[in-house]
């Protein structure tokens, strides 16, 4: 099964945005800039994500093609929550003891939801790869049933690059405020993966930084701190 | 809003614009301004708005008393040393420029107002949204000093009241001390009116090393300019006022009609007291504890010398007219004579006939400097006390027109005196041991009117008597850090607003308050380059320890012996000896 999946785990380094791991596709939004997924499950897809592949802060995009450009909009999951139709339901139950195999199963309906949080958008290439990265809100909403991609390092990377080259994280504030109560560890997790993408020196002090402030602000905010 | 539009003031659109009025502040003529420009705004700075008073637009100048940050950076982002927050406000997309914002607080210090010839007062703050300008250069050099700037000096030529077209040097009589130091070098040249502090007195109140000094220096060079000729008597106690000569020869200093100021000095050897210029008190004050009947004995023995014509009178007289009156064998004339001789008589200080002419002293155009390195403080006080006594009754006598009574056979000075006290807390302490505090008390606080002022210098504000102090009109105080001097200014100086006393600890030397009654309002300035050589410097110790050592080497002397590691004799063998 795995074999055949588009997106291999090798590959997370590529900066293409064809080809990559549909993880989910939008059921609703909460608001212009949070979406709520549904995660593929095997019944879905044949090669579903795994638990790692649609962890919580992992960056996703979703290509849409608008008046005939290509962009992405990116987006980072920031919540998940799992639906079990079945839950407190204790009956009726047709199968008996012995025959099992009869077990009408709800399998299919237990569901894995996740948040996404829309971080900005970034024009797609002929080649495949994205420019122009912007952290402003996206103008467009997404629609229902379009479908939600893991995004690969190396564009998170590129989405990450500002026009002088250097590390941008400009969309961080509306973050916080969109993903509230997580707002914190989402940003932290999200700073943890460019530490990775971002080797050079100066920029892990400018990440450093950053750290410590959103974290000595959620302290605050906590009541752990002052 | 509708503030006055700047083209309506008179003067105030001459300045570059820098904030806008917040509103109102704490105090009842204080008000915050808002200004993004970190630079252009300093503590200390003059800036302007105009109001309306009686229908008159008026520009109101006001001194910026505190600034502090409206908006900018926050702290967390300057966590790292090693990264400049602005690149941590990039990479989070914080936009960087143009983003701080400044609250400036001011205090109003009034219009001015060229009937009064000072700063008036609008009582009115100006309205939220005014814009401020900062004061221009030149109307600042007119007003700020107490110069008596007034309309017609303000008129220019199209007839419109303008204080920037006022000429200030053109004044005579003002001594250039330096400029503002919230501008530019010699942007704004503060000229004090010298009439001004030597009519009313002055203080130079500054630590050790700041350039007190120095200032005096200043401002004596400026009083002996040709277009002021002042008659200067300094108490030098350290002997710090030899380069003053120089002046002598300068051509600043030269005068059209051939004027050259006269520097004179006056060593020991020259300066000598006429026992009788004593006062009774003056000798007591020398004495080694003398008992209440000795002090009445020497009462009635002086008071008859003082009686007679001859003025040449010593001790010898005084004993024989002791013994007249007490009799030959009373106790206490002799245990007075013991006290006389040895305490008088055997001083070269004192004598029976020499007396300096007051006339050879002081003379307009001269700057008399009294060197009185070698002297005790005793003696030093003593030459204060008599000469003070001499010039004041020569210069009341020439107020109360003395002179023209063929009677009178006393001194007269014709022209007012202005005498400086280097080291002035000797000569004026506040423990009220000196015979020279009761004269300077008297002259600072009735000298105005006789045309006698005195001038203070010192480094312990502490340590003079307040009540000299507190008569000194003018006020030059530079760097003080020590809490017990900055008390004594604040009690006895009452020009020194908080404003003032909170600079003192943060000038530089050169650096100086200047207020008092040659002000309209306390200034910061830069004190303004000698013409002459600064003569106090410290002695370069290591570099003399260094020569001096060299010349020791040179000429081998028996201290070579007492090289400690010869072990044949050093100083401890001496120390143990001495057991």
């Amino acid at each position: 099964m795995s074999n055949a999946s588009p997106s291999d785990r090798s590959d997370s380094q590529a900066d293409r945005v064809d080809d990559c791991l549909a993880i989910g596709s939008i059921v609703s939004s909460n608001s212009h800039m949070d979406y709520t997924v549904e995660i593929y499950n095997e019944t879905d897809r044949e090669r579903a994500p795994g638990p790692d592949e649609c962890g919580f802060g992992q960056p996703v995009f979703v290509h849409k093609t608008i008046q005939g450009f290509e962009y992405v909009v990116m987006g980072v999951i920031y919540d998940t929550r799992l639906v079990d139709p079945d839950q407190g339901r204790s009956g009726p139950r047709l199968a008996q003891r012995d025959q099992p195999q009869f077990t009408p199963g709800y399998v299919e309906e237990r569901t894995k939801f996740a948040g996404v949080a829309l971080l900005g958008t970034a024009e797609v290439t002929e080649d495949g790869t994205i420019e122009n990265p912007s952290h402003q809100m996206p103008r467009w909403t997404l629609d229902v049933e379009d479908i939600v991609e893991r995004c690969p390092d190396g564009v998170t990377r590129a989405f990450h690059t500002g026009d002088d080259g250097g590390l941008q994280i400009a969309y961080i504030e509306r973050l916080l405020d969109v993903a509230g109560p997580l707002g914190a560890e989402v940003t932290l997790a999200l700073v943890e993966r460019l530490r990775e993408s971002f080797p050079a020196e100066g920029n892990q002090r400018v990440l450093n930084v950053i750290e410590k402030d959103v974290r000595w602000q959620s302290s605050v905010d906590r009541g752990v701190m002052r | 809003m509708s503030s006055p539009s700047p083209s309506s003031a008179t003067t105030g659109s001459g300045g570059k614009l820098v904030g806008t009025v917040a509103g109102p502040g704490d105090g009842p003529n204080e008000f915050f301004i808002v200004t993004p420009d970190e630079q252009a705004v300093k503590t200390g700075e003059f800036i302007t708005y105009s109001v309306s008073v009686e229908g008159e637009s008026q520009d109101v100048i006001a001194r910026v008393t505190n600034r502090e940050q409206a908006r900018g950076l926050p702290e967390t982002f300057m966590a790292d040393p090693n990264v400049a927050p602005e690149t941590v406000a990039t990479t989070l997309g914080v936009p960087t420029e143009d983003i701080d914002l400044y609250r400036l607080e001011a205090t109003v210090i009034g219009f001015y107002d060229t009937q009064m010839q000072t700063f008036s007062n609008p009582r009115q703050l100006p309205r939220p949204g005014t814009r401020l300008r900062t004061a221009p250069d030149a109307m600042l050099e007119a007003v700020l000093p107490n110069l008596g700037v007034d309309e017609t000096d303000a008129r220019t030529s199209s007839g419109e009241v303008d204080l920037s077209s006022v000429d200030v040097p053109e004044h005579d009589g003002l001594a250039h001390m330096g400029w503002l130091l919230n501008r530019e070098t010699g942007a704004v040249d503060l000229h004090v009116p010298i009439d001004e502090f030597a009519a009313t007195h002055l203080a130079i109140l500054a630590s050790t090393g700041s350039g007190k000094s120095y200032t005096a220096g200043v401002l004596m060079e400026e009083m002996m300019m040709p277009d002021v000729r002042a008659s200067l008597l300094v108490f030098d106690p350290h002997g710090e006022y030899d380069t003053l000569a120089e002046m002598r020869g300068e051509e600043t200093f030269a005068g059209d009609d051939g004027y050259q100021p006269e520097v004179e000095y006056f060593d020991p050897d020259n300066l000598r007291i006429r026992i009788s210029e004593l006062s009774v008190g003056d000798v007591m004050s020398v004495l080694d504890n003398p008992s209440d009947r000795m002090q009445e004995r020497l009462d009635g023995g002086w008071r008859a010398m003082q009686q007679r014509d001859s003025r040449t009178w010593g001790v010898d007289e005084l004993m024989d007219e002791m013994r007249r009156q007490y009799g030959e064998d009373d106790a206490s004339v002799g245990a007075l004579e013991w006290r006389l001789r040895r305490s008088v008589q055997r001083n070269d200080l004192f004598t029976t006939d020499a007396n300096v002419p007051l006339d050879d002293l002081v003379a307009p155009g001269r700057c008399t400097v009294l060197q009185m390195d070698t002297l005790s403080r005793r003696d030093q006080q003593m030459i204060a006390t008599v000469l003070l006594r001499r010039l004041y009754q020569a210069r009341l006598a020439a107020v109360r027109e003395r002179g023209d009574d063929p009677e009178f056979d006393g001194e007269i000075i014709d022209f007012p005196l202005f005498s400086l006290f280097e080291e002035g807390h000797r000569f004026a302490p506040a423990t009220g041991e000196a015979p020279s505090l009761g004269i300077m008390r008297t002259i600072t606080s009735e000298g105005r009117k006789f045309g006698f002022g005195l001038g203070i210098i010192s480094q312990r504000p502490s340590k003079i008597d307040q009540d000299v102090l507190s008569q000194c009109g003018t006020q030059v105080t530079m760097k003080i850090q020590n809490p017990t001097d900055q008390d004594a200014i604040k009690n006895s100086v009452e020009a020194a607003g908080e404003d003032v006393l909170r600079e003192l600890p943060g000038l530089t030397p050169g650096q100086a308050v200047v207020s008092g009654d040659a002000m309209n309002t306390p200034v910061l300035i830069q004190v303004r380059k000698r013409h002459t050589q600064h003569g106090a410097d410290s002695i370069p110790a290591t570099q003399e320890w260094r020569t001096a050592h060299e010349r020791r080497q040179e000429q081998p002397t028996r201290s070579e012996n007492a090289d400690l590691g010869g072990g044949e004799s050093s100083g401890e063998v001496d120390l143990l000896g001495d057991e």
